[in-house]
């Protein structure tokens, strides 16, 4: 009995030591960032109802919702629950798309009032967009009014210019109903009891709403606003595919629309949007129909066109021409923006992870190595989204979609990130880049891993690589003479050669070679892997490709000749280090995975691409599931068998037979282990895939390379927030300051981090535009000079704010009043001022006198008493000398 | 000679798979609206394309000419790769011949689960989950009413028979409504069975497992569906046999004192079996097509849903693929009847005047 009571002693010590030692493990290893993700497991599941996520997020059921939630009653849930969180992204925007044929359609000699761009201009005062926002939206939009979007770097860079634009169109129905009003009148229009007749029929508007979400209720109200102005609107409800042939493909001058709900989607941050003028307001954009009808003002359609051509040799210049094309788009109007679309992304509060401010959680790059829990390391994410599975995932030709994306990414390790909030490239596996480029071009460079250099000509080196001979199975060099624009050396990191994929196998220069051939011979037609879809889009790259050289093989340094243009030096080296790299653009392809492929590919089995699947009548290659499987799995063994070396009269240089083997084996291994070829070296490995059940199992790799804070400080956007410290009183010729902070979460923002800070002071009489200088970190300021308030008139003026953060592409604006006095009230003040400080003066010396005063009586006081004293001493001494006389005799 | 039954059966069998052509004809136009989903196709093509080569960065570089060129090379290979370059006449006689010979052919847009274009791997790997699901909860509607209707005929003017016509009206909502009810009640309030899907996340690795997973999923779809068509189930077998139950052989039956039981199984269930029995056969392949809004609030990936997407997406073959499938089995069943029916219904004749 003893014995046994002793045993249950030990159990019970045993399990609360047990249950100690458990509860204190996540604690203590919470600080020790492991290698690969945060997280052990990441599972991906289909859920399409929002409703239910909510509920399911709230009842911890799931961590994280891979779509954006729409719906503006489960927003509040999400934003009232006190265990979720989320984050806004940009992405979508709406918009009215008018029919710029006319004044009469030739079609029906009807009359179509928005061939003027004075009438079409006036919408932008007939709709109210905060209305839109506040009702429609419910509040899940932010206005648009210009073509560049909110929160992206070319919309920060004109905030100023946007933020007057803002303010000259806003809400204006009777303007709008006066400009409306003489330009019908001057088409020959007349108003009858209210209603606009021409040719004695009433005009009647044509108006495609769309029904799929709120541009249905806001196609309501901009009809209802038009048929104010006296309009008959045929208000013609319309899916996206029952409207898509009559704007899209149908010829304009058939006059069977007027207007349209455009609606637009970005899924990346743009760093540059200066082509949106050419593609939406001219013929540029080239969608069809709708805009070969349109016809810019010749200054409007010369500045977009420059613009689209990226014709200008400083960022001067460009800011000049984007200042004038947003006034002169405004003028044009063949669109009227409406609303930016806020859409929100919701998580729980116990994890933390990156979004991308146009594409959320599941469009950032970043995400997989970011994702936690917060104070805990390890545990498992099960994340819903609202498809998966879309199409056949394979490195060259799979699947594109943002469903299949999400997850292949994470399983690849690319040379350079996109940073999530501003689109500027950061260095994954790359020490630094050089880029070379022909002086006048406008390119500048922002961050430190990049060195831009400017010279006169950049000549290609005759031993740099150029093309590929499918026929001879070589490579070809540059010929003698070839320029480009830039050159950029790419200087990868150290650890490159520390990369081990999912399978075991080591990175090696042969899956850079082999990437490179590849890029090529698909495009051959000698080529057994030729693919006539894919020849387009080569010859796209081949127009800007100019060569390739290996610098030093160990470290790996390359050269990069092309011509391709973009205003920021780091896209150009990011497309150097990119373009040959394992990261492929569908997925991780280190060469003897891909070789697989290409083999059954070579051999009429499968292909990469969905279009030579069908040219040929076979499936499309799908490296994670599917009857693609059991062919790749032959093409191995036969692979095996053969001691396959793909372009071996090349890559023969880099490879051995040996190394190809042992590469084949562990793939072969890893296919017995994970029944998937999806093999990469990115922070998660593909562990399952369920296609009947759509679910999709990534768990943490953690032979990463890399240890799981580096990417740490992209968790959460630094949006700054701005703040007027104090509103001054501001004197006519008298310099002014106004003191603004800058922080983030309470903390002072960092000078070097702030792209600018612009103020506009807007008074009845003049508008002052400038730039604050920082005082310190944290803190700007500022001065309006003598001459500048000189100009300002007595009253309240407001002070409008705008920061621009390097860090985050998103504007960020505040706004003030200040108190500007007159000069009699100035000197009125002034005097007052003078009397108050002497009253107070005078005051304070009556006080002063008073206190003396009171003083001296107490003085008084203490001198009458001494005297008393005194004179009483003086009695009792004369007593006592006259009792000791007495004594004595 | 082929004798008289032979001939019928040829006759017949000529006739249903006439009917099936057309019908699936008929089908192909109106899952093409006659050609004019080409212009829907068309249009949504070039805008995506349009779309996705502005969006990319790497083509930020090239100049207008080079961008339209790249558009439509893409837009041509893409109308190609879907045989939109071919005049839809041409194409809807080929949807038809593939659809007849059911090899089916190769989707437009969509892919299976498991990546394939192949419209036969799409259906069919829909398909055993929708059988699971609604034809297990079909077979269990069809016997409880069956049976139940049955014993309430027997017990005319019971409280329980006065119950199953209370019952009756709950049956006016649809399934997918209770399915919301037991959602909230038992995966939302209760927390003691899935919001839905087909299995566990992450899905167990032991088969055993993995199918006591998939049957704890199917618990609310089944139940959803139970109550809401078990009492309109009920309440139509027991009118259905109340009927045959006061036919005057019956009544002879009855007079003559012959056993319940037998005057059940003879009189009452045999007589009634040739309807039972259609409609038992056309519930099952009805269960073949899913149930679109059930699948959806469950999250179910069965044909239902499958349906419900190749339908917004305008894939033909896969609408026409489901459709002949379903034509086919229709034919087939109504083909077999006809033989079902004479040996059960001794009345019938094959073939007779």
């Amino acid at each position: 009995m003893k014995i046994k009571t002793g045993i249950l002693a030990i159990v019970l010590l045993a399990s609360l030591f047990s249950s100690l030692l458990s509860t204190s493990i996540p604690v203590s290893i919470a600080q020790a960032p492991p290698k690969g993700p945060w997280v052990d497991e990441v599972d991906f599941f289909v859920e399409t109802d929002e409703a239910k996520v909510v509920d399911m997020l709230m009842k911890n059921e799931m961590q994280v919702y891979f779509r954006d939630t729409r719906d503006p009653g489960l927003f509040r849930t999400i934003k009232a629950s006190p265990d979720l969180w989320y984050v806004t992204s940009y992405g979508l925007y709406f918009e009215l798309t008018f029919n710029p044929v006319g004044p009469e359609f030739p079609a029906t000699g009807k009359l179509n009032p928005f061939a003027v761009p004075r009438i079409r201009e006036a919408v932008n005062y007939l709709v109210n967009r905060k209305y839109i926002v506040d009702e429609i939206m419910a509040g899940m939009a932010v206005p648009r009014y210009t073509c560049l979007t909110p929160a992206f770097p070319d919309y920060a860079r004109y905030a100023d210019t946007i933020m007057e634009i803002e303010r000259k169109y806003s809400y204006d129905f009777d303007k709008a109903r006066e400009i409306i009003t003489e330009e019908m009148i001057k088409l020959g229009a007349g108003l009858v009891g209210g209603k606009w007749y021409y040719k004695g029929e009433p005009v009647t508007i044509i108006f495609l709403i769309r029904v799929e979400d709120q541009r249905r209720a806001i196609g309501d109200y901009v009809a209802s606003q038009l048929e104010k102005l006296g309009f008959t609107v045929d208000r013609q409800y319309k899916t996206s595919r029952e409207a898509s042939p009559i704007w899209i493909r149908g010829n304009p001058a058939d006059g069977r629309f007027h207007i349209y709900t455009g609606g637009w989607i970005t899924t990346l941050v743009s760093r540059d949007e200066s082509d949106n003028f050419g593609f939406f307001y001219t013929p540029r954009g080239g969608m069809g129909p709708l805009w070969s009808a349109y016809t810019p003002s010749p200054e409007f359609d010369y500045v977009a066109g420059r613009l689209w051509a990226r014709d200008f040799t400083t960022i001067e210049e460009r800011n000049e021409l984007m200042e004038k094309a947003l006034e002169l788009s405004m003028e044009d109007s063949v669109r009227v923006w409406l609303i930016s679309q806020v859409a929100p992304w919701p998580a729980r509060k116990e994890i933390s992870l990156t979004y991308d401010l146009a594409a959320g959680f599941s469009g950032a790059r970043l995400w997989p190595y970011t994702i936690r829990y917060v104070d805990q390391v390890g545990g498992t994410v099960k994340i819903a989204s609202s498809d998966i599975l879309v199409d056949p995932v394979n490195p060259v030709g799979g699947s594109n979609w943002i469903y299949d994306a999400m997850y292949y990414r994470a399983t690849s390790d690319p040379a350079v990130i996109p940073d999530p909030f501003t689109g500027l490239y950061w260095p994954q596996r790359v020490e630094k880049a050089e880029v070379y480029a022909l002086e006048g071009l406008p390119i500048a460079v922002t961050l430190d891993w990049v060195s831009l250099n400017f010279v006169e000509n950049i000549t290609v080196p005759t031993d740099a690589w150029y093309d590929w001979d499918a026929e001879k199975q070589e490579i070809v060099y540059a010929p003698p003479g070839t320029t480009a624009k830039t050159k950029t050396v790419v200087y990868y990191d150290d650890s490159l050669f520390d990369i081990v994929f999912h399978d075991g196998s080591k990175f090696s220069l042969a899956d850079i070679v082999f990437s490179y051939i590849l890029t090529f011979d698909r495009a051959k037609p000698e080529s057994p892997v030729y693919d006539e879809s894919y020849v387009p889009v080569f010859e796209a790259f081949k127009e800007y490709f100019k060569g390739f050289r290996i610098i030093s093989e160990r470290p790996l340094v390359i050269e990069y000749y092309s011509d391709a243009l973009y205003l920021d030096a780091e896209q150009i080296a990011a497309s150097a280090a990119s373009a040959f790299y394992i990261d492929y653009a569908y997925g991780p392809g280190p060469w003897h995975t891909v070789a697989i492929g290409w083999l059954a590919e070579a051999g009429n089995k499968l292909a990469f691409s969905a279009d030579k699947a069908e040219m040929l009548k076979v499936e499309w290659m799908n490296y994670i599931a599917g009857p693609s499987l059991k062919i790749l799995s032959d093409y191995l063994t036969k692979a095996i068998d053969e001691k396959f070396i793909p372009y071996e009269n090349v890559l023969g240089k880099y490879v051995t037979e040996a190394e190809a083997l042992e590469r084949y084996n562990n793939l072969k291994a890893w296919y017995e282990s994970k029944g998937n070829f999806l093999v990469g070296a990115g922070p998660f490995y593909l562990d399952r895939v369920d296609p009947t059940a759509r679910i999709v199992v990534l768990k943490a790799y953690r032979e990463f390379v890399d240890t799981a804070d580096k990417w740490l400080r992209f968790s959460k956007p630094m949006i700054p927030e701005v703040k007027i410290v104090s509103a001054p009183t501001i004197t006519p010729g008298l310099t002014a300051e106004v003191d603004v902070s800058v922080t983030f979460e309470g903390q002072p923002y960092r000078i070097d981090d702030i792209y600018y800070i612009k103020y506009i002071v807007k008074s009845p009489t003049v508008t002052l535009t400038g730039v604050a200088e920082p005082v310190e970190d944290g803190m700007w300021r500022i001065t309006l000079r003598p001459e500048e308030t000189s100009m300002l008139t007595a009253g309240t003026l407001s002070i409008d704010v705008l920061a621009v953060s390097k860090l985050v592409g998103m504007p960020v604006s505040t706004t003030g009043t200040a108190t500007v006095m007159s000069v009699t009230e100035f000197l009125m003040d002034e005097l007052a001022k003078v009397r108050a400080d002497y009253e107070t003066r005078i005051a304070s010396l009556s006080s002063e006198i008073e206190e003396l005063r009171s003083e001296v009586d107490s003085l008084r006081g203490t001198i009458n008493t001494l005297t008393s004293v005194t004179a009483l001493a003086v009695v009792i001494a004369i007593i006592a000398i006259a009792v000791s006389f007495t004594r004595k005799k | 000679m082929i004798p008289r039954f032979g001939k019928y059966v040829i006759k017949r069998g000529i006739i249903l798979f006439l009917t099936v052509i057309v019908a699936t004809y008929i089908t192909v136009l109106i899952a093409n609206m006659g050609g004019y989903v080409d212009e829907i196709i068309k249009s949504d093509l070039y805008l995506s394309i349009s779309q996705s080569i502005r969006q990319n960065p790497a083509y930020k570089a090239l100049n207008e000419t080079q961008i339209k060129e790249l558009i439509n090379a893409i837009y041509t290979n893409e109308l190609k790769k879907i045989g939109f370059d071919k005049p839809f006449i041409y194409r809807s006689i080929s949807y038809l011949r593939d659809a007849l010979s059911l090899s089916l052919g190769r989707a437009l847009f969509i892919s299976s689960d498991s990546g394939s274009k192949n419209v036969r791997i799409i259906i069919l790997e829909r398909l055993p989950n929708t059988v699971f699901l609604f034809t297990t909860t079909q077979l269990l509607l069809f016997f409880i009413g069956l049976f139940t209707g049955l014993f309430l005929a027997r017990r005319y003017g019971s409280f329980l028979d006065k119950l199953s016509v209370l019952f009756a009206p709950l049956s006016s909502m649809p399934g997918w409504f209770y399915g919301i009810f037991l959602i909230l009640i038992f995966a939302s309030f209760l927390r003691l069975l899935p919001y839905g899907g087909m299995v566990d996340v992450p899905p167990p690795s032991n088969r055993f497992d993995y199918a006591l997973s998939v049957l704890k999923h199917m618990i609310l779809p089944v139940m959803s569906w139970l109550i809401a068509y078990t009492p309109i189930n009920v309440y139509v077998r027991r009118t259905f046999f109340l009927m045959f139950s006061s036919e005057d052989y019956v009544e002879l039956a009855k007079a003559k004192g012959l056993p319940e039981s037998l005057i059940q199984r003879r009189y009452i269930l045999r007589p009634t079996l040739p309807p039972i029995i259609t409609d038992f056969s056309l519930t099952l392949i009805g269960s073949w097509m899913g149930a679109i809004i059930t699948e959806t609030v469950f999250n179910w990936p069965g044909i239902g849903s499958l349906f419900y997407q190749v339908s917004v997406m305008f894939d033909s073959p896969v609408l026409i693929g489901l459709v002949v499938i379903y034509a086919y089995l229709l034919a087939l069943t109504v083909f077999a009847l006809e033989f079902v029916y004479a040996i059960l219904d001794p009345r019938i004749k094959a073939g007779g005047t």
